[in-house]
């Protein structure tokens, strides 16, 4: 049976409200659903408790889509959690993940740091999103890039998450992006 | 039947059963391959009794469904429903497609992804 069906995977990252369920919504084939991941206090790292009952479990929701791109494959848009100190979760979805988009709010841009970081010390290929959802950006690409620390072969893009073609077009730039970094 | 089988039970009393006795106690997958992504499929024939839960996990899939659309649809954990997919994989109940795991250097999946993307 192996093989006839394959999955791909993308992660939809970014800081609190940057629009991560939206994108998926936009582009997603179904409405977007939502899975839970149980962690135990042993999974979350002991410094960071908060949270977590007095049983030691926290349940951390995901919400995700999926894109059927061909007969054979199926690609699944698996937003991370809203808290970033679930890095415990953020290890399952980035492994074996094509990368990441990135989402930017450009009025809060340090809410993504945390994504960009993680990212980056992994080496999963990603693209960063600027969110326009909010308005015309005020800001350069330049100008972000350079708040964002943002190293030059990270592609930066703007799109409105809202809009199906918009949040697609990040994806493309995203496997684009992937492609450029498969040595062949 | 291997000692991870059991052959059903007392179906009226099913969800009084914790859920880690369902699973024989287990707490991870044994294929770790299991990603949150993989898809699976009912394959026919496979008319072992099953415990409601289980039955109910087979229903969701009589055409290729992720472990995570599995687990979204029961309202179940994604590490107990790993798990559960895992059980039913052991017993020749449920086929595997391709892990997502190695796809990230995968240049012809790349490839595949990319063209769905821009006839979207």
């Amino acid at each position: 049976m192996n093989g006839e069906r394959r999955s791909a995977k993308v992660v939809v990252a970014g800081g609190f409200g940057t629009g991560k369920t939206t994108f998926v919504g936009a582009v997603s084939e179904i409405p977007p659903l939502t899975t839970e991941e149980r962690l135990t206090a042993a999974g979350v790292g002991v410094d960071d408790l908060t949270g977590l009952d007095e049983k030691g479990t926290t349940t951390v929701a995901l919400d995700f889509g999926r894109i059927t791109v061909s007969p054979e494959v199926v690609l699944y848009l698996f937003g991370t959690p809203g808290q970033d100190r679930f890095w415990f979760v953020w290890d399952e979805l980035a492994q074996g993940a094509i990368g990441a988009v990135v989402l930017a709010d450009t009025r809060r841009l340090d809410s993504s740091f945390p994504a960009v970081d993680y990212f980056e010390r992994r080496k999963v290929p990603f693209v960063v999103a600027v969110n326009r959802f909010f308005g015309e950006c005020r800001y350069s690409a330049d100008e972000i890039r350079a708040a964002m620390e943002l190293p030059p072969e990270v592609p930066l893009t703007f799109c409105d998450a809202r809009e199906r073609e918009s949040a697609r077009d990040a994806l493309v730039r995203l496997v684009r992006h992937a492609l450029s970094t498969v040595v062949t | 039947m291997t000692d991870d089988s059991w052959d059903g039970g007392d179906e009226t009393e099913a969800d009084l059963v914790p859920l880690y006795v369902l699973v024989n106690g287990r707490t991870a997958p044994r294929n770790t391959d299991l990603d949150l992504a993989t898809q699976v499929i009912a394959l026919p024939g496979a008319h072992v009794r099953l415990e409601p839960v289980y039955r109910q996990l087979v229903d969701l899939c009589a055409d290729w469904i992720s472990v995570a659309e599995i687990g979204a649809h029961l309202h179940r954990p994604l590490t107990l429903t790993k798990v559960m997919v895992d059980v039913l994989v052991e017993q020749g109940v449920l086929g595997l497609g391709a892990p997502a795991q190695d796809t990230g250097d995968d240049r012809d999946l790349l490839l595949a992804v990319l063209a769905g993307l821009e006839r979207l």
